[in-house]
């Protein structure tokens, strides 16, 4: 960079960006870099010896852990893909095309991201297991067919029910990119005499493909680190992955250096995905979609199809949260369940779970602080989260692509092994036990989240609008403000409301997070997942999911949230 | 280049800012822990501490003495205990329990203000050891099955010897043993005939139930590993615990990460046998009319629950008049209200081994000091080998 570019870049005033990201970058990396030394002590805790690489020497002469690592790609892959895939298809249903009933499909796709992932594992498993899953007994008694059609103790299984949790964030990241779409670039397609179809898939997809990855990353590094699937669906199959060799240090050695020397195979594989996606999105010029020219974004009329998308939308939506919904309803207002007593569960209707359930008196005091911390962090860390993007691809200054890994990072970390390294940071200190501790770690968590979609999004806007905002003598705030944000501004609402919901149900960073006497609403109604009694926490999720989609809608309606056209 | 480097130093003062505050928390703590470590790995050795003391019939003496001596002991430890004010107790049990288990506490002492943090295992000794590193003095009691012993051996347990032991049915004299967790053979009534059912856990290894069975993960820290610890001690012959090990391996049935979700599956007629079950789910079960039940004639495998009392305690008299109420009548019949397991022998409940197996049964108690502290060598040592070999 010459000098005269610093000075420019100085004109601009990009410190306050670069400032903001580097005190950002700072706090997600503390807890990283002090379990990554924590990991060179040897001795489980409470017996921490010097410091030595006896941690990494076990991973490395682990032989377990290649078989354990193809079946996490695969699986991880898999799940991304499907996720990803189907969540870019419903964002371009939605955006581009003229698929009735715009109101209710543009909700659709979001909805099942209200459920958390161990509840659709529930649902599943309960549809899906060989011998006394819904489907099979169904095919048993209306067709006859004994042989279990469906298993959900196999990868398919796994992929399938972890893939369908993955839908929301795909289309979340992508739905910005199909509303801010210039359409003179597939104008230009059709003067030149291309095909609908054909312009689609060489025009549009491929320009949509910087938040495609962006998302595929996500959603492969969540797939890489989660557990409750692996757990509930791969055990039984004798699947084994990866993050088992995590938690079983944590579990059943209680070895937090050991845990986070097998992390780092995870954040090497990580810091390789991210490279792929620097290299992929290295012109990102390539993949603007937005630019200075004044235009409307053009609805296809995609003729009868229109009906076929619809109906593929409402597929989606039952296979989604309506059938799991419906599954779970049902489950927590029978006693137990099996399949007789399910198909016939209108003479098995009790309200006994619900009961039990609003009983606990944890169960409203704690949603109370929950909701209240979950706003202000899915807030701060989309703002954030954008202004580390923006210093990466908006700002002159030189260095900033390592903001792409330090913003990421903390996603290759299984949650339980982050929030040891906040405990160690936090603990002695004034902020150990108290709220502000609790939304430090939230943060941290969901920093990738925001980041990667900004970053996503920030690339389809053209350098131009900014670059005509810098010769007029704008400094950084002005075109942040006036130019970035505004446009961003679906990118933001999709953030807020994914972080927000996904904040409103965490446990596991928050358990080591949160204080004595302090009820933190997802700990306490989690807690009948983590137990296992299933009747109970089927009818805590049904109540909690009313009330989120009553909370969502009228949140729509009141604030006018919009996520499309 | 300027602007380059301006970015790295701005990068590196201020990670050197956070990370060195990180680290400057940590190594303080991590010099007191080191002197903790010299003493922390002696501990058990210096004292033959935690060897559980199993005695499974009371007498109407015993539980006399308990009384008096509860007594006495609640008389001096009260107005100690009330000028701390507090008590902060960690916990595995669920959050319904715990709240029903301090409100009572409190109610029974004044002036005694309760709170709890609810976690699971790992989670209880990850947090519990990174303040005892930390130096901290954060909490009292640790409730809870699997972490109380795998504290101690890092040497942040307190020595307790309960004054009310003689009614313990299994003692620890370093710990008080307030519950315990009771493990059965359950199966689902629509899947098996009772005559069809295996006698005892060995014959469950018989190749006629290929298929039927729901297997916990033997290789981590849960209800088979602990069975199996049970069975070393009372057979006191490696080789039969070995071929049994083989002979379940041999099944190739499906093992379970989560004993609760294996129950439901359990219930739900995915298995037909569930190996094993918490007695007090399976007793809640049979109470709704779910089609399970338990072998009564399978010894139940018996799990000491523990209130440790951490060694960096604020408040120590609270926490010791916290395990001795749990012992106490008035605790016991608070645990059983809500459904766990009672410690006592001269306790009535249905959960007791006497009312759900009878008087004659002889359970299974884990009592294996190396299993206990440290699950993880012991697994390696006489698990993995055969499971994994």
């Amino acid at each position: 960079m010459t000098w005269k570019a610093n000075r420019l870049a100085l004109r601009q005033g990009s410190l306050f960006p670069l400032c903001a990201s580097t005190v950002a970058g700072v706090v997600i990396i503390t807890p990283v870099l002090v379990v990554l030394w924590r990991s060179l002590t040897s001795g489980k805790l409470g017996f921490t010896v010097g410091l030595n690489a006896t941690n990494y020497l076990r991973v490395f002469a682990d032989k377990d852990i290649w078989p354990m690592l193809s079946n996490s790609i695969v699986y991880a892959g898999g799940s991304a893909l499907l996720g990803t895939g189907l969540g870019g298809l419903l964002a371009w249903i939605v955006a581009r095309t003229n698929t009735p009933g715009k109101g209710l499909v543009e909700l659709m796709p979001l909805y099942p991201l209200l459920m958390p992932p161990i509840m659709k594992n529930i649902a599943w498993i309960l549809l899906l297991a060989p011998k006394s899953g819904i489907l099979n007994g169904m095919l048993e008694q209306f067709l006859g067919i004994t042989y279990p059609v469906f298993n959900a103790f196999t990868m398919a299984g796994m992929i399938w029910v972890f893939g369908i949790a993955c839908v929301p964030l795909g289309y979340l990241f992508l739905l910005p990119v199909f509303i801010s779409f210039d359409p003179s670039l597939e104008e230009s397609a059709y003067i030149a005499g291309s095909r609908p179809v054909h312009t689609m898939l060489k025009i549009t997809f491929p320009l949509a493909i910087p938040a495609f990855i962006s998302a595929f990353v996500l959603n492969f590094l969540r797939a890489l680190r989660s557990f409750e699937t692996p757990v509930l669906q791969g055990t039984p199959g004798d699947i084994k992955v990866f993050v088992s060799r995590v938690y079983d240090s944590m579990a059943l050695e209680f070895n937090t250096g050991l845990a986070t020397a097998y992390s780092v195979v995870l954040v090497v594989i990580s810091a390789l995905t991210l490279y792929f996606y620097v290299r992929a999105t290295r012109f990102s010029e390539r993949y603007a979609t937005i630019t200075g020219k004044g235009y409307r974004v053009r609805v296809i009329d995609i003729g009868p199809w229109k009906y076929v998308t619809f109906a593929a939308v409402c597929l989606y939506f039952l296979a989604g949260i309506a059938i799991p919904f419906v599954v779970l309803i049902v489950v927590s207002i029978i006693p137990f369940f099996d399949y007789d007593t399910f198909m016939s569960f209108p003479s098995h209707m009790g309200l006994n779970n619900y009961r039990t359930v609003l009983r606990h008196g944890s169960f409203i005091n704690g949603l109370r602080n929950s909701v209240l911390l979950s706003v202000v962090i899915a807030l701060i860390t989309v703002f954030t989260g954008i202004v580390m993007a923006f210093t990466i691809h908006r700002t002159r200054a030189v260095g900033t692509k390592i903001f792409e890994f330090i913003g990421t990072l903390p996603l290759a970390f299984p949650p339980l092994v982050l929030s040891v390294g906040l405990v160690i940071i936090f603990v002695g200190t004034p902020l150990y036990n108290s709220l502000w501790a609790l939304g430090l770690g939230l943060f941290v968590a969901y920093f990738p989240y925001a980041f990667r979609n900004a970053s996503g999004a920030i690339v389809n806007i053209h350098k131009e609008l900014d670059e005509a905002a810098w010769v007029h003598g704008a400094r950084w705030r002005h075109v942040f403000f006036k130019i970035t944000l505004p446009i961003l501004k679906p990118a933001v609402g999709g953030a807020l409301f994914y972080i927000f919901i996904e904040a409103i149900r965490n446990v596991d960073v928050a358990v080591l997070l949160t204080a004595p006497g302090l009820e933190y609403g997802p700990v306490t109604l989690f807690e009948y997942f983590r137990v296992g009694q299933w009747a109970e926490a089927s009818a805590g999720g049904v109540i909690y999911l009313i009330i989120l989609i009553v909370a969502v809608s009228v949140a729509k309606l009141a604030f006018r949230v919009k996520f499309s056209l | 280049m300027h602007r380059k480097s301006t970015m790295v130093t701005a990068i590196a003062l201020s990670a050197s800012f956070f990370f060195g505050a990180a680290l400057a928390a940590e190594k303080a703590p991590t010099k007191e822990a080191a002197k903790e470590t010299v003493k922390a790995p002696a501990a058990p050795a210096k004292k033959p501490g935690g060897q559980q003391v199993k005695k499974e019939t009371g007498s109407a003496a015993a539980t006399a003495n308990a009384a008096k001596a509860y007594a006495q002991a609640s008389a001096e430890l009260y107005p100690k205990a009330k000028q701390e004010g507090n008590l902060v107790v960690y916990s595995v049990w669920d959050v319904e329990h715990l709240r029903v288990i301090t409100e009572a506490f409190m109610k029974r002492y004044p002036g005694i203000k309760a709170t709890f943090w609810q976690g699971r295992n790992p989670e209880i000794v990850t947090r519990a050891l990174t303040e005892f590193q930390g130096g901290q003095a954060s909490f009292d009691v640790v409730l809870s099955d699997n972490a109380p012993p795998v504290i101690r051996a890092a040497g942040a347990i307190m020595d307790y010897n309960t004054v009310q032991r003689e009614v313990l049915y299994l003692h620890d004299p370093n710990m008080a043993t307030v519950s315990l967790q009771v493990q059965a053979l359950a199966f689902n009534t629509k899947k098996i005939k009772p005559a069809d059912l295996p006698k005892s856990w060995e014959e469950v290894a018989s190749p006629k139930y290929k298929g039927m069975i729901a297997l916990d993960d033997p290789m981590r820290a849960g209800p088979l590993s602990s069975m199996l610890a049970g069975l070393k001690t009372q057979w006191k012959d490696d080789a039969r615990l070995n071929n049994f090990i083989r002979n379940l391996k041999a099944l190739g049935v499906p093992v379970h990460k989560s004993t609760s979700a294996m129950f439901r599956l359990v219930i739900s007629g995915e298995y037909a046998i569930c190996m094993p079950a918490l007695l007090h789910d399976v007793m809640e079960e049979m109470h709704k009319g779910t089609p399970v039940n338990y072998v009564k004639t399978v010894p139940p495998v018996v799990f000491p629950r523990q209130a440790g009392i951490y060694i960096k305690a604020p408040n120590p008299n609270a926490a010791k008049l916290f395990a001795e109420w749990l012992i106490s009548d008035e605790g016991q019949r608070t645990t059983d209200s809500i459904g766990r397991e009672t410690s006592r022998n001269d306790f009535k409940s249905k959960t007791s081994i006497e009312s759900a197996y009878g008087k004659t049964m002889k359970p299974l108690p884990v009592t294996d000091q190396q299993f206990l502290e440290d699950p993880k060598s012991w697994l390696d040592k006489y698990v993995k080998p055969i499971w994994e070999g």
